[in-house]
């Protein structure tokens, strides 16, 4: 009976202590922490781990720890792991959010609604999807893909042996992703406004450089005589400059590119490439954190916000010959320091 | 008069003769399994050569379909054996990842102070072997299905290889692989003699070795293989170690011809191959089909995408025709008297 006894009291004693300890090691307890969060695709891609390198330099100058997230190109997975970060940290987060599909924006809106969790967005969003139908999302930002095809363009049929005047063939990413279709839409403009150049012939490499490589080499047996070649990304802007090599016009025939990988720097550099665009995934995230923490700590008031400063395009970093060096000096091999008290600063033009 | 011309064209033309010899040859290509993978490789190259006023035969297009078909074949080539155990291997995509961004790392890069020189080589089939290995013996030993194995391999050598390379490209400085890769002997591409030949290599070791026997034995009916004393779980292991060892291989390729490593560089590789295995007439039940097979398939559909981009059909239509060609492939060539139940 007495060892009975005993036995209850140290059961009794043990559950006091486990529920002392869940208690300070609760979320609770560290409600004046938040976690900073972001949710990519894969880091497999160096202009993702832009988004990375960027996060942590801003949760070390404001002192936050900082959890990225891969969906892997897995819609579902992707809002899965933004569910468990927000039991994790008990809500106690702020997120910044590149959705993998476009689609998966009204699943992820809605959960951040319900837990009450600030979070802003880059890139894809269905266009009849508004921003302000949503009290937690604070912005969806996207970098103009439509100026930034018009500049390549330009930059490359500027290199044409009688400028203004040529052949060009073009390598598209996936067929129906919103940033090739701007950027598709920024050369037709340029087309449009030069009739002495031709887009002789088009395909879809899938944002891929072996794709590239391959499909480019094809074409330039059905074209020899092409003046340069329009690729939506670096990628397969790199694809496209080795089968130019493996024809004996590599530096002959220029190639332009979007995104701003390292590669394409040094051809650029080399007098193979013409120019890029880019895109600074370093303040993007920067940018995004920051609207996301700055609702999330009572500094920015959303609902009070016009809607034209919750869905906006802010410009892409334009690259050619002439700027290339100091572009890789300050935003590559440094992060800049940005300035972030005016989140609004680089604000370009709504986006309907 | 008719009699006497008659005589004549007969002693002009040995027709008789002739014919024997188009029998002989048809009734070897028949034996060989391969009449109907060429019969649509003619069509194909007819179609497209009619289709773009004969540019397609011309000798510039004919070299870039071969350079093209040479990494498919070598993966085809390492792929189908499996196929022919009738099992699947989904894995290429991970291997070739991880291989490649082992060769950004050791080979002279743009990153680190690694060096290995030519020692890349057999560190990488290394690399792809020892995924195949570990397949194998999962496959073999732990009796858990091919495809599941090898899809699961897929994904874990994917992320190992993006965690590995931090998501970098890596720009490879080594310039020495380069020219032999890209170069050519006589007008040949140099990649496509090397696919010939671990083609015919492959051939001659299914033809004429023991383990070609037990290979075929265990496709046709690995319940029956086992009974009449095949060590079947060894032949998987070596088949699926083979197959990661030429994985390696075309990892090599790929990213030296790309002067460049990424783990992106495995992407978009298992459709084709497993496309050019179907397509070359390796059944996907088992028990047929050989390194021929492989080849041919790859061939065809290298120059089935090739000609596509030559004759401006468009972009939108590609995929749908690639996607029409796995299925009335498979169709043609899968044994249904093996299958109890469709899925």
């Amino acid at each position: 009976m007495r060892k009975l006894v005993c036995w209850r009291i140290a059961n009794v004693a043990a559950v006091l202590s486990l529920a002392l300890l869940a208690a300070v090691g609760s979320p609770a307890a560290a409600a004046d922490a938040p976690t900073l969060a972001i949710s990519l695709r894969t880091l497999s891609s160096p202009y993702q781990v832009m988004y990375k390198t960027g996060g942590e330099a801003y949760a070390k100058n404001v002192g936050l720890p900082l959890d990225v997230l891969t969906t892997e190109a897995n819609s579902q997975k992707g809002l899965a792991d933004i569910k468990a970060e927000i039991a994790r940290t008990g809500g106690n987060v702020a997120f910044y959010v590149d959705p993998n599909d476009a689609t998966d924006a009204i699943a992820i809106a809605k959960t951040m609604d319900d837990a009450g969790v600030y979070w802003a967005s880059w890139w894809s969003k269905p266009a009849d999807v508004k921003v302000w139908d949503y009290s937690h999302w604070v912005a969806h930002i996207s970098f103009d893909g439509f100026a930034a095809g018009e500049f390549m363009a330009r930059e490359l049929i500027k290199t044409f042996k009688t400028p203004g005047k040529g052949n060009i063939i073009a390598l598209q990413g996936r067929l129906g992703d919103t940033p090739n279709g701007e950027r598709w839409q920024g050369l037709q403009k340029v087309l449009g406004e030069n009739p002495g150049v031709k887009l002789v012939q088009w395909e879809s490499a899938k944002w891929d450089r072996t794709q590239a490589y391959n499909i480019t080499r094809a074409m330039l047996v059905a074209h020899p005589d092409v003046d340069g070649v329009w690729a939506a990304n670096d990628d397969m802007a790199m694809g496209a400059i080795q089968a130019l090599k493996e024809a004996n016009l590599a530096g002959k025939v220029k190639v332009v590119g979007c995104d701003g990988i390292p590669e394409i720097f040094d051809a650029i550099k080399g007098g193979l490439a013409a120019a890029t665009v880019f895109n600074d995934g370093k303040y993007q995230a920067q940018l995004c954190l920051a609207l996301a923490l700055a609702a999330k700590q009572g500094k920015l008031n959303v609902s009070s916000l016009p809607h034209d400063r919750r869905q906006f395009e802010i410009p892409a970093v334009n690259v050619n010959r002439d700027n290339v060096e100091k572009i890789v000096h300050d935003y590559i091999q440094n992060t800049p320091n940005y300035d972030l008290k005016d989140l609004f600063a680089r604000w370009s033009r709504a986006m309907p | 008069m008719t009699r006497d011309r008659l005589d004549r064209t007969s002693t002009a033309v040995p027709w008789p003769r002739l014919l024997a010899g188009v029998d002989a040859v048809q009734r070897r290509v028949r034996r060989a399994g391969i009449h109907g993978q060429l019969v649509s490789l003619v069509v194909v190259v007819a179609l497209f050569a009619l289709g773009t006023g004969g540019r397609y035969l011309a000798w510039p297009n004919v070299r870039v379909i071969l350079s093209l078909a040479a990494i498919p074949t070598i993966i085809a080539v390492g792929m189908h054996p499996v196929v022919v155990l009738g099992g699947m291997d989904l894995s290429v995509e991970g291997v070739v990842a991880l291989c490649v961004v082992f060769v950004g790392l050791l080979t002279r890069n743009n990153m680190n102070q690694n060096d290995v020189g030519l020692w890349i080589v057999p560190v990488t089939l290394g690399i792809g072997g020892a995924a195949g290995l570990v397949s194998g013996t999962c496959n073999a030993k732990l009796r858990i299905p091919s495809f599941i194995v090898t899809l699961g391999m897929s994904w874990v050598l994917w992320g190992l290889a993006v965690f590995v390379s931090q998501g970098q490209t890596l720009a490879l400085l080594d310039t020495r692989f380069h020219p032999v890769v890209t170069g050519s002997v006589g007008g040949i591409p140099n990649l496509a003699l090397l696919a010939v030949a671990l083609t015919i290599a492959v051939q001659v070791l299914q033809d004429r070795s023991q383990l070609g026997r037990y290979l075929y034995a265990i496709g046709g009916d690995e319940v029956l293989a086992r009974q009449a004393g095949v060590p079947v779980d060894r032949v998987k292991i070596i088949v699926f170690t083979t197959a990661g060892l030429l994985y390696g291989l075309s990892a090599l390729l790929l990213s030296t011809r790309l002067g460049g490593a990424q783990a992106i560089t495995g992407n978009n590789l298992l459709f084709p191959a497993v496309t050019a295995v179907a397509v070359g007439g390796v059944a996907l039940t088992g028990g047929i089909g050989g390194a021929k097979n492989a080849a041919l398939g790859a061939l065809i559909v290298t120059a089935l995408n090739d000609g596509l981009i030559l004759m401006h059909v468009n972009p939108y239509a590609q995929d749908a025709v690639n996607g029409a060609v796995l299925v009335v492939a498979v169709a043609l060539t899968i044994d249904r008297k093996k299958l109890g139940f469709i899925k």
